[in-house]
C-alpha cells in the first residue's frame, strides 16, 4: 500500500479557487475530480501544479483504485513542473551508508576522537590559570533590571496581541488536530511591525579580539570559529562583516586561510590595497600560495599593472596549467597588454594633449571609476572620460566586454573565475564609481585652470576632435607643455603616454630625463617642473618604490606648496610603508585643499581606524603637525557654484605667475605667520602678517588672518578695520564678516555685529559658529536694550554661552552677575517682549518683589498674552513665589485673577506636566494661602475650582 | 530534487535506549562526550555522561538530583572549565562541575515554576562580553543571569502584574558582537515571540505566529543579527531575516510547513549558520538549508527601506521514531555529527554526511 496516503497535500482544502489554465473544463472549486482526469494523457497535459497534487493525492489514497505506475507517472510529471512541491517529499528512514563510504566516515570519527581526546587532555592542565582569564572579564550587568513584557516600542504591537488566541489547557493538545489547525493557518504569513533598524553596523564589530590570555589551543579555535563566521558572511554576500570577522580571526592568530579570504573579501570591496597588502602577507608565509598569486594577479590587473598581473599568473599555470580562473584572466590580461602595445607602436591615433595627472589619479584611486562604470552605462563612460584623454578609453575595451556577472557567488575557498567577478551586492559601489568618475572629472576641469592657458586650449580643442568623432590620428608629442622648451615637452608628454600604457619603468625613465634636462638648462619655471616630479612620483608608487616616490612628492611639494597631486601620492607612498602617521597628516592636507577627494577620505577612515587600533584612543595626540592649508590654495566642491574665493584664488594664482619670487617670500612669511597662529603666538603672527601686507597689499586672506590675531589680542577696533579692508577687496568674504562680527562683539556693538553675522548665515547658512553666535548676541541686544543699563565702562565680557531665556535661572551666566539686585526692572510692560525681558530680568535675580510689582502692574487678563510662548517650569514657580510672598497679602482678589488667566497661557498644561516636586508644593501652598484669605471677590469654593486647574 | 548521492544523508550511528525520560541532550564542547538530562518514573532527576567509544556511546558517569532537569547549556562557561548550566523542575538554575557533580558551583531559585528553557552566551569564545544565561519559566519570566552574581539575575523581563501569565517555552541569546549589544528572544505559549534588547533593557520587537512557540533560535548568537527560526506548534516554522527592520511591518520572514506534527527544535549547524534541522513530534528530522534572496532589502512605496526573506529548501528528512524527538544537538567540533534524544526513551547519535559541500 502506499505509506503515504493522507500525508499528501497538506492546505488543499484552504486554496479556495482552482483555475486550469490550460483547460478550458474547469472544475469547481474543492469539487471531487473526475475520473477521467486519473488518466496519462489528462496527467501529462495538466500544467496545474496544485491540481496535479490534488490528482495525486486522489491515487495515492486508493479511492479510485491503485495503479503504481500512474502514480510513478504524476509524480515524476509533478516533480518536472515543480521539483519543490511538497507532495513529493516522502518519509525517509534512517541511511545506511555503503561499506567503503562507511567505513571511511568511521574512520573519520575515530581519527577525530582521538584528536579531541588530546585536546581535551590539554585544556585541563591549562585550567590552573583559569584566574587569570577571569580578570580579564567584562563587568557584570548592572543588576536585575526589570522589563516589563508589555512594553513595546511600537503602538502596533497591541494590534497583534489583541489577535493573539488564547493558550490552549494542556490537556487539550491530545486533541490537537495538527492537520486541520495548519490547514487553517496555511497560506497567510504573518509579519508583524516595529521600528525601523537596519542591522548592519559592521563598524560595531570589535575586528580586534584579546586573545592574550588564552592558551595556544583556545586561540586555534576560535580563530578557526571567526573564519567560519567570516566565510558565512561572504557567502550572504556581506563582504564588509566578512573582513571584519577574518581580521577578529587574525588578530588571534594570523593563517594563511584567514589572510586568502580576507584579501578575496577586499577584492569584491574593490579595496585593491588592503587586498594586494593581504596577498602579500600570504606570500610571505607561503611563498607560492595559488590563491594568493591569483588574487594579487586581479588586484594588478585593477590597479593597472598588466605586466606584474602577466608574471603572476603565468607562475600560477606553471604549477596548475589546468586552473581555468587564471587561463582566463591571463588572456584578458593579454588582450589589454596587446592593446597598450598596439597604441605604442602605431605611434598614435589618439590625441594626447593633457597631462598624465588626471589618468594616473584616477588609477590610484583604484581605478574601479573607469572599471565600473563602463558595464554600467557606455555612454556615462564617455562623459565621465571625455577630459582625459581618448585611450583610456580603449584601455577599457577588456573591461567593457567582460558582462556584469549575474551573481557574485565567488567564495573565498574556491578557485572558481570569481576573482573579477562584481557582485550583486556592490551596486552601491557601481553607484560610487559614477559618481567618483564624475568628481574627477570636477577635479579634472578645476585643474586645468592651474595649467597654463596654452595647454587649456590644446586640451579644448583635443575635446574638440574627440567629440566631433575625428578622433586625431596623429599624437601630438610635441604639443607645448607650459613653459618646457620642446624637447623637454616631448619628453614629458612621451613621459606621460608611457605611463597610460602601464609602461612605469620606461615612462619613469623619460621623466628622469626630462628632469635633468630641466636642471641643465636652467629654466624658471616651477611649476613646471613640480608636474613632472609629481609624475615621476607616481611612476614609483606604481613600481612600488615608496621611498623615492616620497623624495620626489616632497620635492614637488617644495616647489609648490600644497599641490594636491604630490600630497596624494606622497600619503598614499606613507600609507604603503605603513607610517600611517605622516599618512594621516598628508591626507587630511589634501581634503583641506580639495574636500571631494574620496580616495583621501576613504584612506582616512581606515588609517583613523588602524592608528585607534595601534595607539588607542590618544591616537590624536601622536600625529604630527598638520599644516593648516592657506585659503588660496583651497579649492571648493564642484556642486557649489563657483565661489568669489575660487575665483580670487584664481586670480591670484595667474597674478603670481607674474611675481613668483615675491610670492615665495610672501607665501614663506605667510606660513610663519600661520604657524604662529596656531601656536598661540598672535603678537608675532601679527608681525608677520603686517609684513606680508607690505609685500600685498591686495591679499584678502591677510587682512583677515590679521583680523583673527588682533582679535584674539582683543584688539577690537584694528580688528574690525582690518576685516573693513578685507570686505573692501572681497566684498563677500565669509571669514571677514565673521570676524568683524566678533570685532563688532568685542566693541559691544551688537547691533552692527548681528548684522554682520545675519550676512554670514545668508551666505552660508550652515556655519554653526555664526549661528551660536547670533543667538548669543541677540541675547545681549535684548539685554542692553532692555536694561537700557547706560554702558558701564567695563573690559571684556567673557561671554559664556547663553541658552535661552527660559533656562537662565538654571544656567547662572554672567549676565545675571551684573544686573544684580539693583537691577531696573521695567515695571510698564506694554507688549509681550517687555514684559519677558522685565520677567526675565527678575528671574534671573531671584527678585520675587520686583516680579510682584511686576504683576501688581499688570492687566489679569493681559498675563496669557503677555506670557506667550515663554511660559516654562521656572517662570511658573517663579511667578507663584512672588503671588504668594508679596502680592497676597497686599492684594489677594488681583492673586485670583491672575491665577484665574495664567491657567490660559499656552503650553500652560504641558509646563504643569514638567514641574518638579517642590514647584508644586509651592503651588499648593499659594492656594493654601488664598484661601485661607478672606475676601469678596471670591468663595472659598471659587479658589478649590480654581486649584483643581492647577494641581 | 538533485541526485541522491549528491544530497546529505542522515544516519543513524548510535542508538541507545535509556531507563528515564530524557528532556535534552548536549555535546560537551571539545571532546566526543556528551549530557543526558531526564527525569526517573520516580520522579528524581539524573544527569548522565556518555562517551563514544568504538561506535558506541559508554556510560561514564551518573548523576541522580531530587528534581527532574528539564535543561542544560554550555553557552556561558570557558573552554578550560565546562560547566553545565541546567534548569528544573523545581525552578532552580544550577551551575554544575562535571567532575564533581555533586554539589552544583552555582545555585539559585530562578524561578516559581519550572525552568523549560535556558540558553547562555560569552562563554566558549561565542559571543564577546559577560557570560550569561538566560531561562524562561512557566511563571511567565525570562531572567538573564550572571553566573558571578549570586541570587539575583542581571536582567528580568516580566509581565507586567495583573497581566496573564504566558509560560515561555524557550529563549535564546543572539546579535552578542560586543561587549554590550546583546538581544534575548523568547517564545511563548500563545505564539508570542519578543526580542529583549539588553543592552539598552527594551522590547525591540514582538510579533505573534498564532500558535505556542517551541523553539527559537539565531543561526548564530555572535554575530549582528541576521536570521531568527522560530518552530512552532502546528508544523509550521517560520525563518525571519533580522537585518532589516521595518517601521510597521517588522522582519521579513518565510514560513514553511513540515513535520505534520509540532516542531520540537531547531537547531543550526555551528560550522554553517544557513543550515539547519528542525525535530518534529513524529519522530522525524528535516534537514534544511536557507536561501538568501538576491537583495535582501528593498525600499517600500515610502521609501523606508523593508527586508525580503529568502527561502528554504529541504535538503533531506528522516522518520527515527513514532515519539517526538524533543531534543537535538549538533557537535560544535565535528561536522555533522549530532545527538537527538526522543520521548521513547533514548538517546540517538547521528552523522549527517556531505555537509561540508553545500
Amino acid at each position: 500500500m502506499c505509506p503515504w496516503s493522507g500525508r499528501t497535500t497538506l492546505g488543499m482544502s484552504t486554496n479556495a479557487v482552482f483555475s486550469l489554465q490550460n483547460q478550458s473544463t474547469a472544475v469547481a472549486s474543492g469539487g471531487k475530480i473526475p475520473v477521467e482526469h486519473l488518466d496519462y494523457d489528462y496527467i501529462e497535459t495538466c500544467k496545474d501544479v496544485k491540481y496535479l497534487e490534488r490528482i495525486l493525492k486522489v491515487l495515492r489514497s486508493g479511492e479510485e483504485g491503485i495503479y503504481p505506475p500512474l502514480i510513478k507517472f504524476c509524480e515524476t510529471h509533478l516533480e518536472k513542473l515543480d521539483p519543490r512541491s511538497r507532495a513529493l517529499r516522502k518519509e525517509n528512514y534512517a541511511a545506511t551508508a555503503a561499506k567503503d563510504e562507511w567505513s571511511q566516515i568511521i574512520d573519520e570519527l575515530k581519527m577525530w576522537q582521538r584528536e579531541t581526546k588530546n585536546i581535551e587532555i590539554s585544556l585541563r592542565q591549562q585550567s590552573l590559570f583559569d584566574d587569570l582569564v577571569n580578570r580579564n572579564m567584562p563587568p557584570i550587568r548592572g543588576s536585575n533590571c526589570s522589563v516589563p513584557l508589555n512594553q513595546t516600542s511600537h503602538s502596533k504591537g497591541k494590534g497583534s496581541s489583541s489577535k493573539c488566541t488564547l493558550p490552549r489547557d494542556y490537556r487539550e493538545w491530545d486533541k490537537f488536530d495538527v492537520e486541520k489547525e495548519s490547514e487553517r493557518i496555511d497560506g497567510n504569513v504573518v509579519n508583524n511591525s516595529p521600528p525601523a533598524t537596519i542591522n548592519t553596523g559592521h563598524p560595531k564589530i570589535q575586528i580586534k579580539v584579546d586573545a592574550s590570555l588564552l592558551t595556544q589551543q583556545e586561540k586555534f579555535l576560535l580563530a578557526n570559529h571567526e573564519k567560519d563566521k567570516g566565510n558565512e558572511a561572504f557567502r550572504a554576500n556581506d563582504y564588509e562583516e566578512a573582513v571584519a570577522y577574518y581580521s577578529r580571526s587574525l588578530s588571534i592568530i594570523p593563517t594563511v586561510a584567514a589572510y586568502n579570504n580576507r584579501a578575496q573579501a577586499e577584492l569584491n570591496l574593490k579595496h585593491w590595497h588592503n587586498a594586494m597588502r593581504d596577498c602579500q602577507s600570504v606570500l610571505k608565509l607561503e611563498p607560492g600560495n595559488m590563491k594568493a598569486l591569483l588574487r594579487r594577479a586581479t588586484v594588478h590587473k585593477h590597479m593597472g599593472n598588466v605586466q606584474l598581473a602577466a608574471e603572476d599568473l603565468r607562475t600560477v599555470l606553471m604549477k596548475e596549467p589546468q586552473n581555468a580562473a587564471a587561463t582566463q584572466l591571463l588572456s584578458e590580461v593579454e588582450k589589454k597588454l596587446k592593446e597598450c602595445q598596439l597604441q605604442r607602436q602605431s605611434k598614435g591615433r589618439k590625441i594626447f594633449i593633457q597631462e598624465v595627472e588626471e589618468e594616473d589619479d584616477k588609477s590610484d584611486n583604484e581605478t574601479k571609476a573607469e572599471q565600473t562604470v563602463c558595464p554600467v552605462d557606455p555612454s556615462q563612460q564617455v562623459r565621465g572620460e571625455e577630459s582625459s584623454a581618448a585611450p583610456v578609453e580603449r584601455g577599457d575595451m577588456g573591461n567593457a566586454q567582460k558582462k556584469p556577472h549575474g551573481r557574485g557567488d565567488g567564495r573565498p575557498h574556491s578557485e572558481s573565475s570569481n576573482s573579477h567577478q562584481r557582485s550583486k551586492g556592490g551596486s552601491a559601489e557601481k553607484y560610487k564609481g559614477t559618481q567618483e568618475s564624475n568628481e574627477k572629472l570636477a577635479n579634472g576641469t578645476s585643474k586645468s585652470d592651474s595649467t597654463t592657458s596654452a595647454q587649456a586650449d590644446q586640451s579644448s580643442s583635443g575635446k574638440g576632435t574627440l567629440v566631433g568623432g575625428v578622433a586625431g590620428e596623429a599624437v601630438n608629442l610635441d604639443a607645448p607643455c607650459g613653459a618646457l622648451p620642446p624637447p623637454l615637452a616631448r619628453l614629458k608628454n612621451e613621459g606621460n603616454q608611457l605611463f597610460k600604457n602601464g609602461q612605469f619603468a620606461n615612462a619613469l625613465e623619460k621623466y628622469s630625463h626630462a628632469i635633468q634636462g630641466y636642471t641643465d638648462s636652467g629654466i624658471d619655471s616651477p611649476e613646471d617642473l613640480c608636474i613632472l616630479y609629481s609624475n615621476r612620483a607616481a611612476c614609483y608608487l606604481k613600481d612600488g618604490n615608496c621611498q623615492e616616490c616620497i623624495q620626489d612628492c616632497t620635492s614637488a611639494l617644495e616647489l609648490q606648496p600644497f599641490s594636491l597631486k604630490p600630497l596624494l601620492r606622497r600619503a598614499m607612498a606613507y600609507e604603503s610603508l605603513e607610517r600611517y602617521r605622516t599618512a594621516y597628516v598628508d591626507y587630511k592636507t589634501v581634503l583641506q585643499i580639495d574636500i571631494s577627494v574620496r580616495a583621501a577620505h576613504d584612506s582616512i577612515n581606515r588609517i583613523t581606524r588602524l592608528l585607534i587600533e595601534q595607539d588607542g584612543p590618544e591616537w590624536r595626540e601622536k600625529l604630527p603637525e598638520i599644516p593648516a592649508v592657506p585659503l588660496s590654495a583651497q579649492q571648493h566642491h564642484r556642486e557649489e557654484p563657483p565661489s568669489a574665493e575660487v575665483l580670487q584664488a584664481q586670480a591670484e594664482k595667474t597674478a603670481r605667475d607674474a611675481e613668483r619670487k615675491a610670492e615665495a617670500h610672501f607665501t614663506a612669511l605667510k606660513q610663519e605667520g600661520n604657524d604662529f597662529v596656531k601656536k598661540g603666538q598672535y603678537q608675532n603672527a601679527l608681525g608677520k602678517y603686517t609684513e606680508c601686507l607690505k609685500l600685498k597689499p591686495e591679499e584678502c586672506a591677510i587682512y583677515t588672518n590679521r583680523a583673527l590675531c588682533y582679535l584674539k589680542l582683543e584688539r577690537f577696533s584694528e580688528a574690525k578695520q582690518d576685516c573693513d579692508a578685507a570686505l573692501k577687496l572681497e566684498p563677500t568674504n565669509k571669514k571677514a564678516f565673521y570676524r568683524r562680527a566678533l570685532a563688532n562683539k568685542g566693541l559691544k556693538d551688537y547691533l552692527a555685529c548681528s548684522s554682520d553675522l545675519h550676512e554670514v548665515l545668508q551666505q552660508d547658512p550652515s556655519v554653526q559658529e555664526a549661528e551660536k553666535e547670533l543667538e548669543e548676541v541677540t541675547v545681549l541686544l535684548r539685554q542692553s536694550l532692555a536694561t537700557a543699563s547706560p554702558a558701564q565702562p567695563r573690559k571684556t565680557v567673557p561671554i559664556t554661552e547663553v541658552e535661552s531665556d527660559e533656562e537662565t535661572t538654571a544656567v547662572p551666566n554672567s549676565e545675571s552677575s551684573f544686573i544684580g539686585e539693583d537691577v531696573a526692572v521695567n515695571l510698564r510692560p506694554t507688549n509681550a517682549y517687555e514684559f519677558g525681558q522685565a520677567l526675565n530680568a527678575a528671574c534671573c535675580s531671584r527678585n520675587t518683589a520686583a516680579c510682584a510689582d511686576l504683576l501688581a502692574s499688570t492687566a489679569p487678563d493681559k498675563l496669557p498674552q503677555y506670557l506667550s510662548t515663554k511660559l516654562d517650569g521656572h517662570a511658573i514657580s517663579f511667578i507663584m513665589e512672588a503671588l504668594d510672598s508679596h502680592l497676597l497679602e497686599k492684594d489677594p482678589s488681583l492673586v485670583y485673577q491672575h491665577l484665574s488667566y495664567l491657567h490660559t497661557a499656552e503650553r500652560f498644561s504641558v509646563v504643569l506636566m514638567l514641574l518638579e516636586k517642590d514647584e508644586r508644593h509651592r503651588m499648593t501652598q499659594l492656594f493654601e494661602h488664598l484661601s485661607a484669605v478672606e475676601s469678596t471677590e471670591y468663595t472659598k469654593n471659587d479658589v478649590q475650582n480654581l486649584a483643581k486647574k492647577y494641581i | 530534487m538533485s541526485s541522491p548521492l549528491s544530497k546529505p544523508q542522515i544516519i543513524a550511528h548510535i542508538q541507545k535506549s535509556l531507563n528515564y525520560t530524557v528532556f535534552d541532550s548536549k555535546w560537551i564542547p571539545c571532546s566526543a562526550k556528551f549530557v543526558c538530562m531526564g527525569n526517573f518514573p520516580k520522579g528524581t532527576g539524573v544527569m548522565q555522561i556518555y562517551e563514544i567509544q568504538h561506535g558506541e556511546a559508554q556510560l561514564i558517569q551518573q548523576v541522580e538530583k531530587p528534581k527532574p532537569i528539564k535543561c542544560g547549556t554550555f553557552g556561558a562557561t570557558s573552554l578550560q572549565q565546562r560547566h553545565i548550566a541546567t534548569g528544573n523542575f523545581d525552578g532552580n538554575l544550577n551551575i554544575w562541575n562535571l567532575e564533581m557533580p555533586e554539589v552544583p558551583v552555582y545555585t539559585v531559585k530562578a524561578h516559581k515554576e519550572i525552568v523549560n528553557c535556558i540558553d547562555g552566551v560569552g562563554g566558549l569564545g561565542i559571543g564577546d562580553g559577560a557570560p550569561e544565561i538566560v531561562t524562561g519559566s512557566r511563571d511567565g519570566t525570562v531572567k538573564v543571569w550572571d553566573p558571578r552574581q549570586k541570587d539575583s539575575p542581571v536582567a528580568n523581563m516580566e509581565p507586567v502584574e495583573g497581566e496573564t501569565k504566558r509560560d515561555c517555552w524557550t529563549v535564546a541569546f543572539g546579535h552578542a558582537i560586543n561587549d554590550q549589544d546583546r538581544c534575548v528572544c523568547a517564545g511563548y505559549d500563545n505564539g508570542d515571540i519578543k526580542l529583549f534588547d539588553l543592552r539598552n533593557m527594551s522590547v525591540r520587537w514582538e510579533t505573534n505566529i498564532k500558535n505556542g512557540i517551541c523553539c527559537v533560535e539565531f543561526d548564530r548568537k555572535d554575530i549582528i543579527m541576521n536570521k531568527l527560526v522560530a518552530t512552532s506548534l502546528e508544523g509550521k516554522f517560520h525563518v525571519f531575516d533580522m537585518r532589516t527592520q521595518h517601521p510597521s511591518k517588522g522582519f521579513a520572514s518565510v514560513s514553511e510547513k513540515a513535520h505534520k506534527s509540532t516542531i520540537w527544535q531547531v537547531r543550526h549547524l555551528p560550522q554553517n549558520r544557513d543550515i539547519f534541522m528542525t525535530t518534529g513530534g513524529a519522530g522525524t528530522l528535516h534537514l534544511w538549508k536557507y536561501e538568501y534572496p538576491a537583495q535582501r532589502s528593498k525600499k517600500d512605496s515610502d521609501g523606508v527601506d523593508v527586508g525580503v526573506a529568502g527561502s528554504v529548501n529541504l535538503l533531506q528528512n528522516v522518520t527515527l521514531s513514532t515519539q517526538p524527538i524533543a531534543s537535538l544537538d549538533w557537535s560544535p567540533d565535528k561536522q555533522g555529527l549530532c545527538v537527538c534524544s526522543g520521548f521513547d526513551q533514548s538517546v540517538r547519535v547521528l552523522i549527517v554526511t556531505k555537509l561540508n559541500v553545500l
